[in-house]
């Protein structure tokens, strides 16, 4: 994959969501025109960005968008809500069609249709056309977005049918696929798993359906519900319009020249490239800065069609890295440069502001994240090798009397201690994200979830630049979903009622962000209803959550914080929103299985503020391998008191209770192979046990293992998934040679 | 018998129902290169579907049936999905 197409997908990526957020402010006051200069901006650079590539109907349909948002700018034409829906319907198309290009490199089948109807509903708009219903497609019900990658087109109306069994249909004598089969008149069908398919095929219940099924067929609804008698419940249809009859070809756009909007891009990635050169680099580094640079131009050359001039490119490149210096690659970056200014059109002034060039150089940079936990294993065992250094030193200080071979040995260690620090440090750096990342999909939602409740709801984010880990970030989005989407339906009340207490009509939202200490603190606050914590109190009794004595000797905070209670948050009404059985509790559960912490405030008729309060960084955890019933797992290092050898004989045993004596004191023994259900290990008499003596609740226990393996220093990763349930466990780590070790979580184990 | 095991091959013939979900799946966890013959199938359970596509074992003969040739047995070529 080249260079330039993963550019090509950040930055689109990039555009699409400043489009998307100039369209919203658009839609609040639709004579914002900055508000359209933002989204005309973003339309104009990526019909360039697309221009690059041979993607006509992509190009085509960001054309038409570009040239409508001119026609609103130049007052020829005027926002309307309705226009800005349409528009944000072109974005969407858009982000498909990303991601389709990410995945197989190419549009789907049926892009140009899709372009020629959004563009049609877009001019619609425009002309204030009031036949608009025959020009704007039926809505697709929810579940019907693997529509656009079927890459059937057919003149003929077709149904959309999607089946998802229950996956304990086998039991009722249904065979799905059976089914299917019946479908008359089947055009096209796909059967894909409902989840990813497990690795080890034993965890496969083969009693369970874990398939299902998407399939087009031209006979019409009627005819196909019938085969579905039995399960009724479990499959959807929609209807397909035709496709429309092909289009004129368009001029064959291999053989024409790229597009102006591709010439002025190629342009800015080599002015890039060539500042980027200039900056001041550390020696070591230069060599790998010519390399990018050279990389980079080379695909720039190639994907405007000036393949021939990579060559001569490449060999100032060589004579940059020959002399140790930028100067030869950049002075012949600027000849390039100095070769397109005519083409830049005078006509069309672009204002490129500074900050899109920085922007654009903080960008340069992509590396799996795997690369990055990679390192992280590393480092984590590089300061566990380092920690063996000092043991050395003194014993080596012992045999020398303090002498200068052993005073030079600490400098070094020193030394390698500090940078091994600062590696951490910088590492941890890496993997920094800013907040905006799982802010950005917020605006949308209260918007479409405001149309759909009918309420009216401002949301005001803060604080996205603060940064935090990946893993944090990742934990943090659908907390976060669900805690703006409970703001507007619990906590925003309907307009009138609003109007009614004295409050403006339009509820707000604020999501704020900021960094403290080592930690990062989101908080959610609306001026809604706010919670009546007496309600929340009977609630939790009426569920069995808390007993009534409890419950009454809460205080009023103590009480609101029973709503991440299972079972205690679902609001009375189920809506289809929010409420669906997966409440605060849910929240609470990620956002501690991260490390955090949440807490809730609330003052009825004035609102409700949610605080999470999570770590910054993932923690890194010292931990020791040990070795149990043939596998091995890891035991955070602080719990672990001391490492004991006990004797076999001297284990005492009282029915099933074992224990054993510690320095006059007897301790409760366990066995970790018991505690996992694993095979024990081959013991004779006279054998030494290998126990680790853990402080839980101060109270000494031990724990017999069957040897202690390493120490390592890594980063848990929270099981997810189907393991998520398991309580035994705290995490998984990946060790310095790939390995990934179970961590067990003492507390629950023993 | 709807699937006969022949030590690492098993052979799919006629109605392939629900009752050989179990067998089907000890067999494939047990075989270190299992492979299979839908020549002769006529019908596929989808318990047996799914088994085959989380399993994956090589396809040595594709089905002469239209629907299972035309839907399903591409899934059971190529790589893992």
């Amino acid at each position: 994959m080249s260079s330039l197409f993963e550019q090509f997908l950040v930055e689109s990526r990039e555009l699409v969501e400043a489009a998307g957020a100039g369209l919203l402010r658009l839609e609040k006051d639709v004579g914002d025109r900055d508000a359209v200069n933002e989204v005309f901006r973003a339309f104009h650079t990526l019909k360039g960005a697309t221009g690059l590539f041979d993607w006509p109907a992509f190009t085509r349909l960001v054309h038409a968008t570009e040239d409508l948002l001119d026609a609103v700018r130049d007052g020829r034409a005027r926002a309307t809500p309705e226009l800005v829906d349409r528009l944000l319907a072109v974005l969407d198309q858009c982000g498909r069609w990303i991601d389709a290009i990410e995945a197989t490199e190419a549009l789907p089948a049926d892009a140009d249709a899709q372009g020629r109807r959004l563009a049609q509903a877009l001019f619609g708009a425009l002309s204030g056309a009031t036949d608009t219903a025959e020009e704007t497609p039926a809505p697709r019900p929810p579940g019907f977005d693997w529509l656009d990658g079927t890459g059937v087109t057919d003149a003929r109306p077709l149904t959309a049918v999607a089946y998802d069994p229950d996956p304990e249909c086998f039991f009722n004598g249904d065979d799905p696929l059976a089914l299917v089969r019946r479908i008359p008149e089947l055009v096209w069908l796909r059967i894909e798993p409902t989840a990813p398919w497990p690795a080890d095929l034993a965890t496969l219940d083969p009693y369970r359906c874990v398939l299902r099924f998407r399939a087009l067929s031209a006979a019409p609804q009627d005819d196909i519900a019938p085969v579905f008698r039995t399960a009724p419940d479990q499959v959807r249809f929609a209807t397909m319009p035709p496709a429309a009859p092909p289009a004129a070809p368009e001029p064959a756009p291999a053989t024409a020249p790229p597009p102006e909007g591709a010439l002025a891009m190629a342009e800015a990635i080599l002015r890039e490239q060539r500042r980027a050169l200039g900056m001041d680099a550390d020696p070591a580094e230069l060599d790998g800065r010519i390399a990018a640079a050279a990389r980079t131009a080379a695909g720039v050359l190639t994907a405007i069609g000036r393949s021939g001039e990579v060559e001569a490119m490449a060999t100032a490149a060589a004579t940059a890295r020959a002399a140790g210096r930028h100067g030869p690659l950049a002075d012949h970056l600027a000849t390039l440069l100095a070769g397109f200014a005519p083409a830049q059109s005078p006509a069309e002034p672009l204002p490129t502001a500074p900050a899109a060039e920085a922007r654009a150089a903080r960008r340069a940079l992509r590396v799996e994240p795997e690369r990055i936990d990679r390192l992280m294993a590393l480092v984590g065992e590089l300061v566990v090798a380092k920690n063996r250094l000092p043991f050395v030193i003194r014993e080596t200080e012992d045999l020398s009397g303090g002498t200068a071979p052993a005073r030079h040995l600490r400098d070094a260690y020193d030394a390698i201690d500090s940078l091994s620090d600062a590696l951490q440090d910088a590492v941890l750096g890496l993997r920094m994200l800013p907040l905006a990342q799982v802010f950005q999909p917020l605006p949308r939602l209260v918007r479409d979830l405001a149309q759909r409740l009918g309420k009216q709801a401002e949301l005001h984010v803060s604080g996205e630049r603060t940064e935090a880990d990946k893993d944090v970030l990742a934990v943090l989005g659908e907390p976060l979903i669900h805690l703006v989407r409970n703001a507007l339906d619990h906590g925003i009340e309907a307009p009138d009622a609003r109007r009614a207490a004295g409050k403006p009509e339009a509820g707000t939202i604020r999501v704020e962000a900021r960094q403290e200490r080592d930690s990062v603190i989101v908080e959610v606050a609306d001026d809604g209803a706010g919670i009546d914590a007496g309600r929340v109190r009977r609630k939790a009794v009426a569920n069995g959550a808390v007993d009534p004595a409890r419950a009454a000797s809460l205080s009023e905070e103590e009480a609101l914080a029973l709503v991440f209670l299972p079972g205690v948050s679902t609001a009375s009404a189920v809506t289809d929103v929010s409420g669906r059985g997966v409440g605060m509790d849910a929240v609470r559960t990620a956002i501690e299985s991260a490390g955090g912490r949440i807490a809730i405030a609330s003052t009825p008729g004035a609102g409700t503020r949610v605080r999470l309060t999570l770590p910054l960084t993932m923690v890194i955890t010292p931990i020791m391998v040990v070795a149990a019933g043939g596998a091995q797992f890891g035991v955070p290092t602080g719990a672990v008191a001391e490492v004991a050898r006990v004797p076999a004989a001297e284990v005492r045993r009282v029915k099933h209770a074992e224990s054993f004596a510690l320095r006059g004191a007897v301790v409760p023994l366990f066995r970790l192979h018991r505690l996992l259900d694993l095979p024990a290990p081959d013991r004779r008499p006279g054998d030494v046990e290998t126990v680790l003596v853990l402080r839980i609740d101060r109270e000494p226990v031990g724990l017999a293992v069957d040897g202690v393996r390493e120490r390592a220093e890594v980063v848990l990763k929270p099981l997810s998934g189907v393991l998520a349930g398991l309580r035994g466990y705290s995490g998984t780590a990946e060790l310095g040679d790939g390995r990934l070790l179970p961590v067990i979580n003492l507390r629950e184990l023993l | 018998m709807p699937i006969r095991f022949d030590a690492s091959l098993a052979h799919f013939e006629g109605d392939c129902t629900v009752e050989e979900a179990l067998p089907l799946n000890d067999w494939l966890l047990a075989e270190k290169g299992p492979a299979v013959d839908l020549r002769r199938c006529t019908g596929l359970h989808t318990a047996l579907l799914q088994l085959l596509l989380a399993a994956r074992p090589a396809l040595a003969a594709g089905p002469e049936d239209p629907f299972l040739a035309r839907w399903v047995a591409p899934l059971l070529h190529g790589p893992k999905a």
